[in-house]
């Protein structure tokens, strides 16, 4: 499963009635990379994500998981393949424990997963102490981590994280980097969507920058910084 | 057992319910318990049991119907037929509405409805069809929030209009009444009432114990979470569709039994049960006792009906504006209903839920 | 006062010219004999007058009309001697050949009548009142009575009334009313053009004339009437085909305009906030309240313009409307806009505290209107199809509301707010747009459209303190349909829904259009969820 492509996004197209949001974007993502999705507001990011998990349909092109095609399938059957998402607004069950919210991160009965699973990731996302906590008491980073823990918890092969450290203070967002750094695996591909660019060469192998709905780069976070384009976009105007 | 009794307020409604049901046995119908406060007691327990149905899927679903008076209803005419079919096989009386309509015999589909366990099968069976019709197509293209309400008020709209037909052999305008049998035994004798009532009180600490238990389960969390972020839900790898699907129909299925103990204890069905302002006012005791909170719901029902059957015989020009009044008075100062208003200090957890329902 | 003077003109003539001056072959005296004798000869009388009420001397009518009314109201007293006769009435004894004053003779009889002679008697009199009566009312009442039996009265008789018609109006009534007469003319030609000019304005009464010819012998014995009379029929069926077509349109437009009426504040509403006003149904009836307390103010302030209370109605039905749904945004709704559905259920509390204030203030019986002028009849088009002033002017109404709202909301600074506002509140907030202000405003639009709606039905509907539940179900289906906020979904929903509804409704009842209309809408939002002109965009 290491290395080789984990998911392959191809020719997609999405509309919003007449504004042409994602426009014929093809992106390949590889096992055991770290792939960070930047560029401006509009640039059509996050609605990749929501297309990679089902939220909204695609006009044309496919999403290809190892030899699945995710494309037309529901939220929760593209969940099940093994992509996992977390939104940009933090969104935990509030009424529900930390335990609880990880235990439902699982998607089976927690006496079918893994014996200690919950608290493993419990610990990994640093809420051991909290498990008890309902999730709506939580501060805003921990509900970030407790998110995270909830997409990690059912150990998935696609991570997609929307903004992970919007709002977080430095510490927080050192942590959450040290997080991410910590979750990658041989047989995983993690993306992540951010505007901090500092954030993103710390934890990035790989960018792809998009402008309105299309790749204007890809490549190593070094080269980024010295493509005209890229410039252009970001500071030009 | 002990989860199921872990919440003290709810061991204490069932502990009154029981204590209720044991007294009505014992001493109904005798001078300490007149049979018209038996006969109020037991129609009640049914409210009660309608507005626990609603409760679970508005309260824990989030999902609020404004046409649970449809499944009220089916299980209504299905029980009133059955009492119509069974009081005319052993009496040979003729139900009014076919001597009004000039009919000799019964349209085809009242056929084999003499026989209880039958009817009470088909009247379940019915609601469970319409309920999963109606919410498959509903919640498959996501139909939620408002839109759900109102669709599901049209729903029980059209029927009304439906019922008011006297061609379509369930009583038309005038519905069904004069049983004068109640499942065998002498409609109207104290006896009957008082078991009656009976039923209809073990019922209730039936569903309540049921609903309890589903709520406070992995599913009951599962409905929590759909209730307050069904996107997050559905992206963890769960498909809410059937999660939906079942509990909506399960919750009608209540509201049937309801509607079944319901109508052989007032002695009439006919269409106003299907006015859209009926399933509004299960909304409104659910609303003031407080959803996702199963005794909330029980208490809601008993004080607005309580409030409605003492205020309806001293001042009926009043009510409305006494139940207007209140619905604002709920909505916009206590919005988790009554519980507000005791000012008790429940868990934090459940006071947590009621914030977050929507 | 234009007939008053051939009426008093023929007085005089008749003084000056007596009994035989009559161009009929029977003098007066003759005629009276007739009237006085039995049934018999008294219904020849009548065929007789009835034959000469089409002569073009229109001076013995005028006599001919009071003897046979006199006749008719059992106030001709008989004597054996006719110049003995008098006629009684108006406080006067009159001789009934002369018609100058008399006594009443010693032995005098009333004549009998039986049903036959008075049939043609009454036939006789509507003919000389066609042509001589005092108003066009009575006229156009004598046009209604003879146009039941067309077929039976000379056609001279209208040819002549529609030559000395001064009324453009009724005198086109009486020439079509003379086609129908012609079809019996005993001058086969006349028939066949007669049968033509009638199959050009078909309706059903005119089928059921032309249709009757196939039995007449000359439909087996002449052919080119034969062909006449089929190609007629064919004609006119088609005729009533396309007027009962249209009618169906047209009603069903009519509904669709007060739903669109009633929807529209809803759609704003839904749109601004997510909030489904339940009370807007009473809203309406609101409207209709105030449209008949401005039509009561007027009677009793300015009698003389009570007529246009429907268009003076304007103004307070929407800014009394417009003034609750204000109060109740600011009251009630602005604390709830987070949590759509406990907005139901204050909406709901609204709706049933409205009714039942009106109830208790009102009663809870119809109210009556006054049909003014200018909703009054229609214009017949083709076949049996009138356009109804009444239902044009609902039509009309709801056109104008149409054109003002797109006008607000896409023209002025308020449009620009709402539709900001209604796209993404928290921006538009960030960009200092009162949203507050905007809900409020937008809330008092909506509820003052549903003002108007009222009104614009208060002439077709029943108005009480239910109507309010009448309406509700279609507009909420019609905001659901159309999706949220735009006001050409909400139209073409309008369209969608009143057509259904009228062209079932025939088939299989009200109640079936109902479910049915139900069921397509649920299988629509199987199609689109989100109805149908909903631009979809991000959902976080």
């Amino acid at each position: 499963m290491s290395g080789g492509t984990a998911l392959v996004i191809d020719g997609l197209e999405v509309e919003f009635g007449r504004f042409r949001a994602v426009d014929r974007l093809s992106l390949a993502i590889d096992y055991g990379e770290v792939r960070a999705l930047i560029g401006p507001n509009g640039a059509g990011k996050s609605t990749v994500l929501n297309v990679v998990a089902g939220v909204t349909p695609a006009k044309a092109g496919r999403i290809v998981l190892d030899d699945t095609d995710l494309t037309g399938l529901s939220e929760a059957q593209i969940a099940r393949k093994g992509v996992r998402r977390k939104f940009q607004k933090p969104s935990v069950f509030e009424v529900l424990t930390v335990r609880e919210n990880i235990e439902l991160g699982l998607a089976i009965p927690a006496a079918k997963a893994p014996p200690g699973r919950i608290e493993d990731v419990l610990a990994m996302v640093n809420l051991g102490d909290l498990a008890d906590r309902l999730a709506g008491t939580l501060a805003h980073g921990q509900k970030q981590w407790l998110e995270i823990g909830m997409v990690l918890a059912s150990d998935p092969k696609i991570l997609m994280l929307d903004e992970p450290v919007a709002g977080l203070t430095d510490e927080e967002r050192q942590r959450t980097a040290a997080l991410i750094r910590a979750l990658r695996r041989p047989d995983r591909a993690i993306v992540v969507v951010e505007h901090d660019m500092g954030f993103v060469e710390e934890i990035a192998d790989k960018v792809t920058v998009m402008h309105e709905g299309r790749t204007l780069f890809e490549g190593p976070m070094s080269r980024v910084r010295q493509d005209a384009r890229v410039v252009e976009v970001y500071l030009g105007r | 057992m002990k989860t199921l009794f872990a919440d003290r307020s709810f061991a204490a409604l069932i502990a009154l319910c029981a204590v209720a049901a044991i007294v009505i046995a014992l001493s109904g119908g005798t001078s300490m318990l007149s049979p018209y406060m038996v006969n109020a007691i037991g129609q009640l327990a049914t409210f009660a049991i309608l507005a626990v149905s609603l409760d679970l899927i508005w309260g824990y679903l989030g999902i609020l119907s404004l046409g649970h008076g449809l499944f009220f209803a089916i299980g209504g005419y299905v029980a009133a037929m059955h009492l119509l079919k069974h009081s005319y096989e052993i009496t040979g009386i003729v139900p009014d509405f076919m001597q009004f309509m000039g009919w000799q015999e019964f349209p085809l589909y009242w056929a084999g409805l003499s026989n209880a366990p039958y009817a009470l099968l088909l009247a379940l069976g019915v609601t469970a069809f319409v309920a999963f019709v109606f919410g498959y197509v509903s919640f498959r293209s996501k139909v939620g929030g408002v839109y759900f309400a109102i669709i599901s008020q049209a729903l029980v709209y059209v029927a009304m209009l439906l019922m008011f037909r006297n061609d379509t052999g369930f009583g038309g305008n005038n519905g069904m009444t004069g049983f004068s049998l109640v499942f065998g035994w002498p409609a109207g004798q104290p006896g009957t009432l008082v078991g009656m009532a009976v039923v209809s009180i073990i019922v209730l600490i039936a569903v309540l114990i049921g609903c309890r238990l589903l709520v406070t389960s992995r599913t009951g969390r599962m409905m929590v979470a759909a209730r307050d972020d069904e996107v997050r839900l559905r992206s963890l790898g769960y498909g809410t569709l059937w999660l939906k699907l079942a509990i909506w129909c399960l919750s009608a299925v209540i509201a049937a039994i309801a509607g079944i103990l319901y109508v052989p204890q007032v002695g009439i069905i006919n269409p106003r049960v299907l006015s859209p302002e009926l399933s509004l006012e299960i909304a409104v005791w659910v609303a003031v006792g407080g959803r996702g909170y199963l005794t909330g719901a029980v208490i809601g029902a008993l004080a607005v009906n309580a409030l409605k059957f003492w205020l309806s015989a001293a001042a009926p020009e009043v009510w409305p504006f006494i139940l207007s009044g209140l619905v604002v008075l709920i909505v916009l100062v206590f919005p988790n209903g009554l519980l507000d208003l005791a000012g008790l200090k429940w868990k934090p957890r459940l006071l947590a839920s009621l914030g977050g329902a929507k | 006062m234009f007939m008053i003077r051939p009426l008093i003109l023929g007085w005089l003539f008749a003084m000056a010219f007596a009994a035989g001056a009559s161009a009929q072959d029977l003098g007066r005296a003759d005629l009276v004999a007739r009237l006085c004798g039995n049934a018999a000869a008294t219904g020849d009388a009548g065929s007789r007058i009835l034959a000469g009420a089409g002569q073009p001397d229109a001076a013995e009518l005028p006599w001919m009309e009071t003897v046979i009314s006199a006749l008719l109201d059992r106030r001709l007293k008989c004597a054996a001697d006719p110049a003995q006769s008098v006629v009684e009435g108006d406080g006067a004894v009159r001789s009934a050949v002369t018609l100058e004053p008399a006594s009443v003779p010693d032995l005098s009889k009333v004549p009998v009548l039986n049903l036959r002679s008075r049939a043609i008697l009454e036939l006789a009199q509507s003919a000389l009142r066609l042509r001589i009566g005092a108003t066009p009312t009575i006229r156009r009442q004598a046009l209604a009575a003879l146009g039941r039996k067309a077929a039976s009265v000379p056609v001279e008789v209208f040819e002549q009334a529609a030559a000395g018609e001064s009324d453009a109006g009724l005198k086109a009534e009486i020439e079509s009313t003379a086609q129908i007469s012609a079809l019996n003319s005993p001058d086969i030609s006349k028939r066949i053009s007669a049968v033509e000019r009638l199959a050009s304005t078909p309706n059903r009464r005119v089928q059921t004339q032309i249709a009757a010819l196939q039995a007449d012998p000359a439909y087996t014995s002449d052919e080119t009437f034969r062909l006449t009379v089929d190609a007629a029929l064919a004609r006119v069926g088609q005729g009533i085909l396309i007027g009962d077509v249209l009618s169906t349109l047209y009603n069903g437009l009519s509904f669709a305009s007060i739903l669109f009426m009633a929807a529209i504040g809803l759609s704003v509403i839904f749109g601004l906030m997510g909030v489904i006003n339940l009370a807007q149904g009473e809203l309406i009836m609101i409207g209709a309240y105030v449209t008949w307390l401005t039509q009561e103010a007027l009677k009793s302030i300015a009698p003389g313009i009570a007529d246009y209370y429907l268009l003076i109605a304007v103004v307070p039905a929407f800014l009394v409307t417009a003034g609750i749904g204000v109060l109740l945004e600011a009251a009630i709704l602005r604390h709830l806009y987070k949590r759509p559905l406990m907005s139901l259920l204050a909406t709901w509390a609204i709706s049933l505290f409205l009714i039942n204030l009106v109830r208790v203030t009102f009663g809870t019986q119809n109210l009556q209107f006054l049909t003014p002028f200018y909703i009054t009849g229609g214009v017949p088009v083709v076949g049996d199809f009138i356009v109804t002033w009444n239902r044009l002017f609902a039509i009309a109404f709801a056109a104008i509301t149409l054109a003002l709202t797109w006008l607000v909301v896409n023209r002025t600074g308020l449009g620009l707010n709402i539709r900001a506002v209604t796209q993404n509140r928290d921006m538009a907030g960030c960009i200092g747009i009162p949203t507050r202000k905007i809900d409020m405003m937008a809330f008092g639009l909506g509820s003052g459209l549903a003002g108007l709606a009222g009104l614009s039905l208060s002439p077709i509907y029943n108005v009480n303190p239910q109507m309010g539940g009448n309406f509700i179900i279609d507009s909420f289906m019609v905001v659901v349909l159309g999706g949220v906020g735009t006001i050409g979904g909400t139209l073409v929903a309008a369209l969608g829904v009143g057509q259904i509804n009228v062209l079932i409704e025939p088939l299989w009842g009200a109640v079936a259009a109902k479910v049915i209309v139900l069921f397509l809408i649920i299988a629509f939002l199987q199609w689109r969820p989100e109805g149908l002109f909903t631009a979809k965009g991000r959902r976080r």
